[in-house]
């Protein structure tokens, strides 16, 4: 693990903090799970990506948040106006925006940047070198501050009680309909935003390049949650989101280092021939080293075990409060 | 000022399961007027302010309030006008977010929210002074998130979020039944002495029988949808617990039944 690693993880930390980002105003603020992230993320990247190959770069940037947005106000409509369910509405916009996605990009799966200009270059004669990390860190502090700002104002704060308690919204003349769809579109807006800016730093946008987007954002979120955020305030919040997403990128990169078969080999030397262990360990060997097609199962785990984190430790209080019990029954 | 005209209400209409909540309903409060409303369970309070607040439409009749036609409105809309405060203190306050933003929130009643502020520091010495005149010491908590407060507390600050833009109408359903005595007592006083103050119309669902003739002008009784009772004036003010309960076995040829009624 070099500089350059380290350096990378970072960059793709900071860019997919966006996402997280847009997954904390829908998850966090409103209570909603919005599945249409996956689409929307996409949705960013091809619309970057084609306006990119047009020569307009930092148009391609603003064309995939507001497409973003564009799609959280779908779903919100669905949501709000039709009454369908939260989860079935995000999937129905994610599966629909797959088809407009591919239109998007010209009926092709992927579209390759190579050689074109992105954003990025223009930015390499300010920051030099450090373009890829110090553009979108810039990028982020503007939307970090945006969001702190916005959700202290009127309309924030009818947002954020719409996700905490939506009769009291509603009895207090704020319609909850529009406070829903205002978060959801800005929530897209943001993770477009992130899309295209990805689109551009890899330069290349792909299909199925938003699968599983959803659990990944929410995993950063709960990994900064978990690192960070002490239920201080708001700021701090949203912060701790950004900085989950690095953590994450960073977790991400020590896994993809992680070669069994380098630090299992003098265990394995050790183990008597034919034992289970020697069995064991062989089978991690063979098949255990990580690679990038894991990433999704290890996002998922994460997000899995931190969803299911206050029932495991409900049980296990109770367990103790058993066993306590029945020692003392047994001492009387 | 409120009008209600022929109101009426089926639930699970043209089912097997259907049931009348609301009958004809027709009632008249004047600028001003503290209606108690008793009734057993089921009798239709709670409906009938669902339905004055919006939480549905009626199938029948007309509500005005102000002499505006209120009987098509969405629910939100009507809360510019309209308190509402619930036997749950937990129904009507976000619970992570802090006592000055639920005041906030509630302050900006009626008004569009942009991208004003929202917790104004010349509005909070105004929160402060009001949460002082609860005496509960909440003047120096505003930061505190509204989960954290009692169930009192809350039920308190509650009041003062409904009546912080004062209302045209309040509405009040059992919002001291959850409460430990003492506490009810204590919310109960603030309530009288804020809608004097501010001489607010108010409606009141209680199952006190002796404070629903303690409290306000008029008392409403209410069975099986209908309003079978109407006091006021000089009636009201001879009316005993006992002759009440007499009245509404002559009316209704049944004995007044209800477990979580006090006669006292």
């Amino acid at each position: 693990m070099n500089l350059m690693a380290w350096q990378g993880s970072i960059e793709l930390g900071i860019i997919y903090g966006f996402m997280a980002l847009g997954i904390f105003v829908s998850f966090r603020i409103l209570n909603i799970p919005d599945l249409t992230v996956d689409g929307s993320f996409t949705l960013g990247a091809s619309c970057s990506a084609i306006i990119t190959l047009a020569g307009q770069p930092f148009l391609g940037l603003l064309a995939g948040a507001l497409a973003g947005a564009i799609a959280g106000l779908i779903t919100a409509f669905l949501q709000t106006k039709m009454k369908i369910q939260p989860i079935l509405a995000g999937i129905l916009t994610m599966t629909g925006l797959y088809s407009i996605n591919l239109r998007i990009m010209q009926k092709r799966g992927n579209v390759s940047l190579l050689n074109i200009p992105t954003v990025f270059d223009p930015m390499k004669q300010i920051f030099g070198n450090y373009a890829k990390l110090l553009f979108p860190l810039l990028l982020i502090a503007v939307v970090i501050l945006g969001m702190t700002l916005f959700f202290k104002t009127q309309l924030g704060l009818s947002i954020r009680a719409t996700g905490d308690n939506e009769d009291m919204v509603r009895s207090s003349s704020i319609n909850a309909d529009f406070t829903k769809t205002v978060g959801l579109s800005l929530g897209n807006a943001i993770v477009g935003l992130s899309g295209a800016l990805i689109a551009q730093y890899q330069q290349f946008s792909d299909i199925n390049m938003g699968i599983g987007m959803v659990v990944i954002a929410m995993a950063s979120l709960i990994i900064g949650e978990v690192l960070l955020f002490l239920g201080r305030s708001l700021q701090w919040h949203i912060i701790s989101v950004v900085i989950g997403s690095i953590f994450y990128r960073l977790i991400i990169m020590f896994v993809l280092n992680f070669n069994p078969a380098d630090r299992l080999s003098s265990y394995l030397a050790n183990a008597a021939e034919g034992s289970f262990s020697h069995h064991l360990l062989s089978f991690i060997i063979r098949y255990g080293e990580v690679s990038t097609s894991d990433l999704k199962l290890i996002s998922s785990i994460i997000v899995g075990l931190a969803l299911s984190y206050p029932v495991i430790k409900d049980r296990m209080e109770i367990r103790k409060l058993r066993k306590a019990g029945e020692q003392n029954a047994a001492t009387h | 000022m409120l009008q209600l005209t022929n109101v009426g209400k089926t639930f699970n209409a043209k089912t097997p399961n259907a049931k009348v909540a609301l009958r004809n309903i027709n009632l008249t409060l004047e600028d001003g007027d503290f209606v108690t409303i008793i009734g057993g369970n089921g009798a239709g309070k709670s409906t009938l302010f669902n339905a004055i607040a919006g939480a549905f439409l009626c199938d029948t009749g007309r509500i005005y309030l102000d002499g505006q036609d209120y009987t098509f409105l969405p629910e939100y809309k009507r809360a510019r006008c309209i308190g509402r405060l619930f036997q749950d203190p937990m129904r009507s306050t976000a619970p992570s977010m802090t006592i000055e933003e639920n005041l906030a929130l509630c302050y900006q009643r009626g008004t569009r929210r942009g991208f004003g502020i929202g917790v104004k520091k010349s509005d909070v010495a105004y929160f402060r002074d009001r949460l002082a005149e609860l005496g509960l010491g909440l003047e120096d908590r505003l930061k505190t998130k509204m989960g954290l407060l009692s169930g009192g507390q809350r039920q308190a600050v509650t009041l003062l979020m409904a009546t912080i833009v004062t209302p045209r109408l309040l509405l009040l359903d059992e919002h001291t039944a959850a409460l430990d005595p003492a506490t009810a007592v204590k919310v109960l006083e603030m309530t009288d002495r804020i809608v004097k103050k501010d001489h607010i119309t108010t409606m009141m669902i209680t199952h006190n029988i002796q404070s629903a003739l303690e409290l306000g002008n008029r008392t409403i009784m209410m069975d099986e949808g209908e309003i079978i009772l109407d006091l006021k004036g000089e009636e009201r003010e001879n009316m005993t617990v006992e002759k009440l309960i007499d009245m509404f076995s002559q009316k209704r040829g049944k004995k007044l039944d209800n477990d979580r009624m006090l006669l006292v």
